[in-house]
Formats: C-alpha cells, structure tokens, sequence
C-alpha cells in the first residue's frame, strides 16, 4: 500500500530525531453480534517530535477508534485486525500488556471529551495529581506535590494552592479540563491525545484551553494528536491534518496544503458546508453534501465517498480500493482520490442553488418589553431551610422581532437564553414585563392556559435530535398527535394527508411514516423536529441550538432547510445559539445575552463590525475560524462566567472584562451601565465613551498578504498523475465561495478583486443551470 | 403390608415421563422462538445467550408445570392414602400402583403432586400480585417524579412508611384473624384493585379525547372488563361466577401488594424525573399536551426496559416471600400444596425424613433463580447495541 507520511519538517527538541509515532496501515475492526465491522481502515500517519497533528471527520468516521487503537484501549470487541503502530521506534503490537502500561499516562496520554469523567469525584485535585509522579515516577510526596503545583501553575489555573486542595466538582469546566491536561502533561509524555478536548466548553473558554494546547508543542516539546469535528479548531492547533471519511484517511497534507489547496472532494466537501466568513444566506448560500455517510458494513466498492461525490465517475472511482495518492509539488500531501487532477477545484457542483431573494422583514409579531424571570431556590419543600436565594435568569430583556425574519439570540451557558424560550413557549410565566405574540400578551398565561391558536403559534425546534423525538412512538404517529392537538384536519385521514405534506416539505421520504426515531440518522431526526414546528403554521419558530449537535455536512443542509420554509411560510425565528458563524450566516438581526442581560443588540453588520461590546468582541475572537487567510484579534477572557446564582455587582461582564480600566469612577463594579444607542437600533450595554467604542477594531481581518501569496499558487506539473485527463488546474482554492468580495475588513488588491469578480459570474451561471435534487439525506435506506 | 419401592434410575424415569406436556410445550415454544428470534425483538434476543436460555427455560418449565398440574401430577394434593405416610422416594402405592415419586410427607399425601400443584398457586399470585404492585406503584409515581413538589413529598413519605415498617409484622399484622374480621382487607383491596382501572381510563382518555369513536369503545371495554373483575374480586359478587377468590388468598395479595408497591413506585418515580429533562417531553409540553397524558404517554413508554426487568426480579421476591408467609403458616390453608406450606410442613420432621421437605425447596429456588436469570439477560440485551 501506500507510503507512510514522512515530514521531517520540524526541528525536534525531543530525545529522538525520528518520529514519536508512525501508524502504518492500521486496521481496526469491531466485533459484534451483527459480524465484524470494520471502523478504521488502511490509516496511516507519522507524526514527528514537537509536531502537532489534526484528524478531522464526522460522526462515525473512526477518528475516536484511532486514538483509542494507539493507546491499545478498545474495548473488548475491538481488534487491531491490521498494520502496526510503531512509538518511539517499537513496535506496540511486540510489547508486553506490562510494558504497554507503562507507556500509556506516561509516555502517552490521553485527554478526553468531558472533563467530569475523567476526574475522580472522590479525590482531591492534588492527590489526582500527585499520584502521576508518584507511580510513574517513584519520587517522594513532597517532590510530587512541588511539580503538581507547578504544573497547575503552567496551565494558569489561578490560585494554585487552593486549586490542589479543592475536588473537581468544586471547579467549573474549564478549569477541570485544564487539570485534566495539567495530570496528562505532569508525566511529560512524548505524546499527547486528545479527544474533542473542547467540544463540552463554552467557545470563550474553549479559545483559553486552545490557547493553552497551542503553547504546549513549544514549551514541552509534546507531539499531539488532536481529534475534533471543528476544522477552525484544528487550524488553530495543529501543524498538520488528516481528514477522515468513513473508516479511512482520504487527505492528509500540511494545514496550508489541505486548508487551500485540498486534493479530495470530501474536504472541500467539509469547507462548503461550514459558514465561514463571507457566506451570505442570500447571495452565497452554503452548498451542503449530499446523501449520508454509509454505514460501515454497507461502504461501497472503491472510493467511499463516491456515492456522494459529484465528481464520481463510473469505472473509475468504484473500480477497485483507492491507495492513498501523492499530490505533486506538495510536500507529505497525499489524497484518496483517483481524479484529483481532473477535477476543476473552483467550479461549484451542479446542485448548487442560485442566490435567494433577500426577504424584507414585515410587521413586528414577537414583542418583549422589559421581561424578568427570576427563579427562587431554596431547600427542600418540607425541611426547608429558612430563606430561598433569587436566580434572576433574565434581566431586563427588550427587543422586538419582525415577520419573516431571523433573530438571533447569542450566549453561552447560564446567559438565560434557554430562559427565555421558556418563557415565550409558556413553560415558565415571567415575573414582570410583558412579551406581546400579534399584540396578544401571553407572558403570565402558562401553557394549559394558552388557545390552541398561541400554543401552535409558537413552537420550538429541539437542540439535541437523538432526544427531539420519543424513541417509543413512530415517526408519522408523532406528526400527527401534534397537528391532532393544533386540530389540523377534521378527521384521521385528513391529518395523515397533513403529515406526508410535512414529510415531503422537510424532503424526507414518506416511508419515514412508520419508521421509530432509533432507524433514522441525526439529521433526518431534526428534519422531523423541524417539521413538528411547522405543522401548525407557526408563526414564531424558536430554535435552540438546531444544528449544533450534527455533523458539519448536514449541519448546513438542516441550515438550509429551516431558512427555505421560514422563506416560504413568511416565519419569525429565533435562533439560539453559541456559534457566532452560524449566527452571522443565518440571522437578519442579533442579540448578545451574558448573565441574563442583553449586552448587545443590533443588526447582523452592526453587531459584527465595531464598535462592539467588550463581551461580543471576545466572543468573535474565540470562535475558530477554518480559513487561513483571517487574521483574528486575539482575546482570551480570563475566569469563568460567574454563577447565576451569585452574580457579580454593577456590570455582568466586568468580572471579565478587559476595558474596565477604562471607566472611570469604578463604574462597572459599581453600577448597572445604561443601554446605550449607538444608532439604527445598535444597543450596547457598557459603560465604555463613545471615544473607547471608536477605538475598537474589527476582530476578524482577511491577511492581505496571505491571500496575494495565495493568488497564484505554484502547483503541480500536469499530465500525470492517476487518470490524468484534460487541462490543467487553474484555481485551486476551491474551499470559499469567494470570501474576500465581500470582506469586511479592507479592501483586496485591485487586479485581484477583478479576478474574483468575474471568478463570482461564472459561478452563478454554472449554479443557475442546476438543478436541486430534493432527496438528500435519504440514501441510507 | 410391605410397601414396594421402584429404584432411583426409575424414578428420574418416571418423573421426565411425568413431565410429558411440559416438554411438549417446551420444545414448541422454544423451538419457534429460536428459530425466528431474529424477528422477536428483545424477547429474540435472549436467545442470544445461555443465560437467557436458561431463563426462559426455566421460567417455562414452570407456567407449563402449572398449566398442564392435573395431567402431570398422578395423584390428588390433597387426598391422603393411610399406608403411605412417610414413605421415601419411588413407594408404588398399592391400589392404583402409581408410584410416589418423591415419596410421601406425613399426612401420606403425595410429594410430587403437591409440588407440581403448588406451581399453580405460586404462579397466578405471584405474577398478579406483582402486576398490580405495579399499577399502583406506576399510577402514584409517575405524578411524584413529574411534578416533584409537594406531591412527591406526600407520597414518597407514604411510601418510605411502608417500606420502613418490618414486612413480616406488617403480614402477621394483616392476616391475624381479628384483623381479617375488619372490612380493613376489603377495603385495602377495594383501593389497590381501583388503581388498574383508573389506570387505563386515564390512559385512554388523554390519547382519544379528540377521537370519540375510538374512546368510546376502549373506556368502555376497561370499565366493564374492569368493573366485573373488581366486584368478582372484592365484593365476591360476580354475576356470572367465574371470577372468585379466597378470603384467604385475597389477604396475602393485598398484603404482598401492598409491601412491594412502594419499592415500584420509587423506581417509577425516579425514571420519570430522569425521563422529564428530555426534549421530547418538552416538545410535548410545548404542544400543549396534558401532563397525564405526557406521563402515561411520553414517559412511561420509555421506562418499560427497567420496569419489566424490574417486574422479573419482584415476581421472584413475591415467590420467596408466598414462601416465607406459607412456611409461617400464614394467610393460605394448612392443607394448600403451595411451596411454602410444604417446607413447614416438612420441616418439623425434617430429622428424620429430609425427603418431602427437598422438592418443595428445589421448586423455589430454581423457579426464583430463572426468574432473576431472565431479568439479568434482558438487562445485558437491552443495554447492547
């Protein structure tokens, strides 16, 4: 088979020149009662010393069973059934279970996804901690407890001593995952796992973790392999990445090579369906891909990924297994693809749609004046203790939200978002202020209370989509119960009609109609939550969270999807959301809480242009972005948000905030600032001059240089290759639909912006002439 | 007169001869079930597993026993035959010269017979009495996890009362005759056997509210089956008498549901509060759906895994306890042949013959031990994949 990947790039600071890790071919397969099933096939990589490496894919993809196959972990039905893992030059397959052990926590270590569950709730950090040394190592306590203490010092955990005596529940996410990695890091391993690291954190906490692992590569000389779905992440981290699609490795190259010069049609796949700065729900709509990954003992022959590919060729690309190809001219890149240089990497594929309308927001519907919701607690009902403290979830919460249009509300955890959808669905009542649905004020009448018109009015579309729909009751019976309790339909005949017309709105199959929620994927479950919201002609759809736990490929079909028939049905939509891009890309109108306060509110261009509230410019900053021409503003908060429970005096953000030296007066710890307008309807709640709010920059930039270095890229000489045919590449940046047009930073070089200009008018031409395939997602059954 | 024996080979002989039906019903049901369990769902799967065939087998074993009692057993549990008291294994009685197999206790009655009878009674209390445990411990949590509250403070400290009171005091409480004199058993009874009702009223009137054709008809058919079973049992006044029960019986069921409803309730209940946190329940509340119908509906579907593998367990803990209220003689006839009135009676001359007391304790456990074999195989299977 192929060569193993071979970079000898970096100068190493550790104890061997050659590589810490070399994967070669690694197979692993998963025994169980429906047979074996493969989950990685043929991987390969090397990773060198001080090297940090990326392996990005969805869902099921094999990512997680790569780590777990290094560390020899998988559980008992998994298998190494081929290919070695050589660490450190051995070969772990020949080593003893005693030796193995003595490699992993020491030599490797391993960081996963939630912090809680790798701490031990019994112990105290320092303990957990100490006992690192004190196995691996066999040094005294005092010495143990002398680097523990260190360690929690270089992941700049404050109060370090107190930190050590605390146990983790005591601590907030945050900190507990940096402990996590203080304890991997304390046995200086040569190689560092970690597992969605991340994925459980708030993003402004996350970019803290992100800018700790970034550092670790250079002050440890630590090689790591970062696993995640976020391929900003990655591009922040990492040196290297490899790019997983169904069991296989089908890119791997350098960031540079793979972010703007990918070689597979799934990577570029990947990049079009993630809203990166510069997609526009109206001019440049994401392009999502189409169908599902197989599942692992239905992939097909050759080129997994072909069924899905629009650049499949019958013949070629299902003709036999696909090695891994080199891409020449780029050094350590290789591709799983036969027709790589066939393929025309800036043309956009036939289903793209064309550029929608934009959509004039009418009337106001949804009007909020003023909301609170506080929640007392106390202790227990009987025994109680004597005095209940007040939560106050929402705080003065003012704005207004228009027919046909699309409000998004922006926190992270404990902001009162949540809260708030509560209250406008009437599961909570409010303790003052009023929320007025078409001039009807339902913000006292729970919802037993409510007429069947304000209840289907009103409807919500679910975070989590393997918990939107009841695992016990059929799809179709689902659907109807809801247009049964909306009376939709006079009889059973009529509302089962309604149903399949929903099934079809949310291009599903009507097959779907007597299938449980267990047989249909993520993606196709939310379409049924998206269709439930809109059986009754909802006037007000919220959207908490609708597409942050899916894959990035279906993330922007949903995405689409919710937008066409708010589009169609002339929708209101609130759309709840950590994600700033997703924000950006979908929303007419923003609204940024923090601690059950609006700190900002404007349009979409005011909120993500300066002047910005402190709070929302730290949020831009911490998203990833996977694109390596935007340059960021770097800001990484200190702390964590406080509890709701016991906010901070005066200003929600000044525990965190960064320009409050700013004020004068001790303002911010003093006082509750005024909203402040900064015109057209832009509110910030800051206490900042209007001379500070001058100052600010814009957070995310296009690198001028970058992209001009980019322009022409010096690549491979043509002609040969695997199935060669045709002209040669021309634009190989084939990932952004022409972000730079509209950047919003500065300008682009003139010639180049020429370029991209008449790039953009050959695209919508190709586009228009396309037609959409409704039946995406439905080729799993 | 000598009594004649039969030997130990003809004895295994006779009694796998005995057993004709069962095996009959054995092999066709579990021969069907294996052969299509890959379309059974999760009863398919225990097959998948020796311990789960070891469960089924030998929970089958014993609803045959207790079906097919009359054709097995050769003699009449309670009919005595002078000459064979205490006489050991495989004594050929001399009129009919069928053999008592497992010998002769110290009424001359017939080990074997009283075994395979006492199945029967085992096997319809226990698995009723846990039925309605479970009715009643369903209808109580399902609201005191849903609602939480002052609700459940109620009812949980109703139901820590029970569970802290000493459960044989609680039974020689209920079944001492001057207690049984009161209409308090009665009106125990009259309580828990409502629950079942109320149950699927509730249960149907949240779901058909808006479809009366199909309400109708389903109310109907609970409150008439409902209603005829409730007069038969507690008011012992079926019109067409078939329904009917011992005052006796009707005792340890009410007393053996009201020890083990509390421990279902607070399974229930704690099911519902996980369950409740989910969006689904959310989305049905923000539909505007009835908080009865979301409990009956929405939640108590998705807690069936644990209930039914809990419901095992609790029939074998009924079985055990039927056991330990026989052997203190209370609540059933001194002359019943259920498997707790054998040990007593075996166990005052248990010195000198160990013979009757064995079959009646085998029975327990091995029907116990299937029944926690079962609960431990559907749990596996239901966590797999």
């Amino acid at each position: 088979m192929n060569e193993a990947v071979r970079d000898p790039g970096k100068p190493t600071n550790g104890p061997t020149n050659g590589p810490i890790i070399e994967i070669e071919n690694l197979s692993i397969s998963f025994f169980t009662r429906k047979g074996e099933i493969p989950a990685v096939m043929d991987f390969s990589c090397t990773v060198m010393p001080g090297e940090a490496m990326g392996i990005v894919g969805e869902s099921g993809c094999g990512k997680s069973t790569v780590s777990l196959g290094i560390m020899r972990d998988l559980s008992n039905i998994g298998k190494i059934v081929g290919g070695r893992i050589k660490f450190q030059g051995k070969d772990m397959g020949e080593l003893s279970e005693e030796e193995l052990r003595a490699i992993r926590g020491n030599k490797i270590a391993m960081i996963y996804q939630e912090p809680m569950a790798s701490l031990n709730p019994a112990m105290k950090i320092g303990q957990q901690l100490m006992e690192v040394p004190l196995i691996h190592d066999k040094v005294s306590k005092e010495e143990a407890h002398g680097r523990a203490l260190e360690m929690v010092r270089a992941v700049r955990l404050p109060d370090p001593e107190r930190m050590m005596r605390s146990y983790p529940h005591q601590l907030s996410g945050g900190q507990q995952q940096r402990i996590v990695i203080a304890m991997a890091l304390l046995s200086k391993p040569a190689l560092l796992l970690l597992d969605e690291p991340t994925t459980a954190l708030d993003v402004t906490v996350e970019a803290g973790i992100v800018e700790l692992v970034k550092g670790l590569g250079e002050k440890f000389g630590t090689s790591m392999i970062f696993v995640s779905h976020n391929l900003g992440l990655i591009l922040e981290t990492c040196d290297r990445i490899t790019v997983m699609y169904s069991g296989e490795a089908v890119e791997t190259g350098k960031i540079e090579d793979v972010f703007d010069r990918m070689r597979h049609p799934y990577t570029q796949g990947l990049f079009r369906s993630i809203p990166l700065p510069g997609a526009d729900k109206n001019s440049r709509p994401l392009i999502s891909i189409p169908g599902q990954l197989p599942l692992p003992h239905e992939r097909p022959k050759g080129c997994n990924f072909g069924p899905r590919c629009h650049h499949f060729v019958e013949g070629v690309c299902n003709a036999a297994e696909i090695p891994m190809i080199p891409v020449d001219g780029h050094e350590g890149h290789f591709s799983r693809c036969v027709r790589f240089n066939e393929i025309d990497w800036e043309a956009l594929p036939p289903g793209a749609k064309k550029v929608n309308e934009k959509v004039e927001p009418g009337a106001p519907v949804l009007k909020i004046q003023d909301l609170k919701k506080y929640y007392k607690v106390g202790g227990s009902e009987v025994f109680g203790s004597s005095e209940g403290r007040v939560v106050k979830a929402n705080e003065t919460i003012s704005f207004t939200a228009r027919e046909s249009e699309t409000v998004a509300i922006v926190g992270e955890s404990g902001c009162g978002k949540s809260t708030l959808a509560k209250v406008l669905l009437g599961l909570e009542t409010a303790s003052s202020g009023t929320v007025s649905l078409a001039n009807k004020e339902i913000q006292s009448t729970g919802i037993e209370k409510r007429g069947v018109d304000t209840v289907s009015s009103i409807q919500m579309v679910f975070q989590n989509p393997f918990d939107t729909l009841n695992p016990s009751h059929t799809v179709g019976s689902q659907i109807i119960r809801t247009l049964e309790k909306f009376k939709v339909g006079k009889n059973v005949a009529e509302r089962r009609k309604r149903m399949l017309e929903l099934l079809d709105l949310v291009k599903l199959p009507r097959a779907f109609e007597t299938r449980k929620p267990r047989q249909l994927s993520g993606g196709q479950k939310q379409r049924i939550g998206v269709a439930r919201a809109f059986a009754g002609d909802a006037k007000v759809v919220v959207a908490d969270e609708p597409v942050s736990a899916l894959d990035v490929s279906v993330q922007a079909a949903v995405t689409e999807l919710l937008m066409d028939i708010q589009r169609k049905n002339k929708t209101t939509m609130l759309f709840i959301s950590h994600d700033l891009s997703v924000v950006r890309y979908i929303a007419d109108r923003v609204v940024v809480m923090y601690l059950g306060y609006i700190v900002e509110q404007g349009t979409t261009d005011q909120i993500f242009s300066p002047p910005y509230h402190p709070y929302t410019e730290a949020l831009l900053s911490a998203i990833p972005i996977a694109d390596t021409s935007v340059v960021k503003k770097h800001i990484v908060l200190e702390g964590d948000i406080p509890s709701a429970m016991n906010p901070p005096t005066g200003c929600p953000f000044q525990t965190r905030c960064g320009y409050k030296k700013l004020v004068p007066d001790n303002l911010c710890e003093t006082k509750v600032p005024p909203v402040k307008n900064l015109g057209d309807g832009h509110m910030s709640l800051c206490w900042l001059s209007d001379d500070e709010l001058a100052k600010m920059e814009p957070v995310i930039k296009f690198d001028k240089e970058h992209a001009a270095h980019e322009g022409v890229p010096g690549d491979a000489p043509h002609g040969e290759g695997p199935g060669f045919a045709g002209s040669p590449p021309q634009r190989p940046r084939g990932k952004k639909a022409s972000a730079e047009a509209d950047a919003v930073g500065e300008g682009v070089e003139e010639n180049d912006a020429v370029l991209k200009a008449r790039r953009h008018e050959v695209r919508d031409e190709t586009s228009e002439t396309g037609v959409s395939k409704p039946k995406d997602t439905t080729r799993r059954h | 007169m000598q009594t004649e024996y039969i030997n130990a080979f003809d004895i295994v002989i006779g009694v796998l001869w005995r057993f004709w039906p069962v095996w009959v019903g054995l092999i066709l049901v579990m021969g069907t079930s294996f052969t299509y369990k890959k379309r059974l769902g999760l009863y398919g799967q225990l097959f998948d597993s020796g311990v789960g065939i070891a469960g089924v087998f030998i929970c089958l074993f014993w609803l045959f026993t207790a079906i097919f009692a009359s054709t097995i057993s050769p003699f009449d549990p309670l009919a005595q035959v002078s000459v064979m008291k205490d006489t050991l294994p495989g004594a050929i009685e001399p009129t009919s010269k069928l053999v008592y197999y497992f010998g002769g206790d110290k009424l001359a009655r017939d080990v074997f017979s009283r075994m395979v009878y006492g199945s029967q009674i085992v096997l319809i209390i226990a698995p009723a009495a846990t039925g309605f445990a479970l009715m009643v411990g369903i209808t109580l949590g399902l609201p005191a996890g849903y609602y939480g509250g002052k609700i459940d403070t109620l009812l949980s400290f109703l139901a820590n009362l029970v569970l802290a009171f000493p459960v044989i005091l609680l039974f020689y409480l209920l079944v001492t005759p001057g207690i049984m004199d009161t209409p308090i058993p009665y009106a125990m009874a009259g309580l828990f056997f409502l629950f079942p009702i109320i149950f699927f009223s509730v249960l149907f009137w949240t779901r058909y509210k808006n479809r009366p054709d199909r309400l109708y008809i389903l109310l109907g058919i609970t409150l008439i089956v409902g209603g005829w079973i409730y007069t038969g049992l507690v008011f012992d006044k079926d019109p067409l008498h078939i329904v009917h029960i011992d005052p006796n019986q009707l005792n340890i069921f009410v007393a053996v549901v009201f020890a083990s409803s509390p421990g279902v309730f607070r399974i229930v209940r704690g099911l519902t509060m996980d369950i409740k946190t989910r969006d689904y329940v959310a989305a049905a509340q923000t539909r505007g759906e009835s908080p009865w119908y979301i409990m009956l509906w929405e939640i108590l579907p998705n807690a069936r895994g644990p209930l039914i593998v809990d419901a095992c367990l609790r029939i074998g803990y009924t079985t055990i306890l039927l056991g330990t209220l026989g052997y203190f003689g209370l609540g059933l006839a001194p002359e019943s042949p259920d498997w707790g009135t054998a040990i007593k009676d075996a166990s005052r001359l248990l010195r000198s013959f160990i013979h009757p007391a064995l079959p009646p304790t085998i029975a327990l456990m091995s029907f116990v031990l299937g029944l926690n074999l079962l609960a431990d195989s559907l749990r596996e299977q239901s966590m797999k994949d």
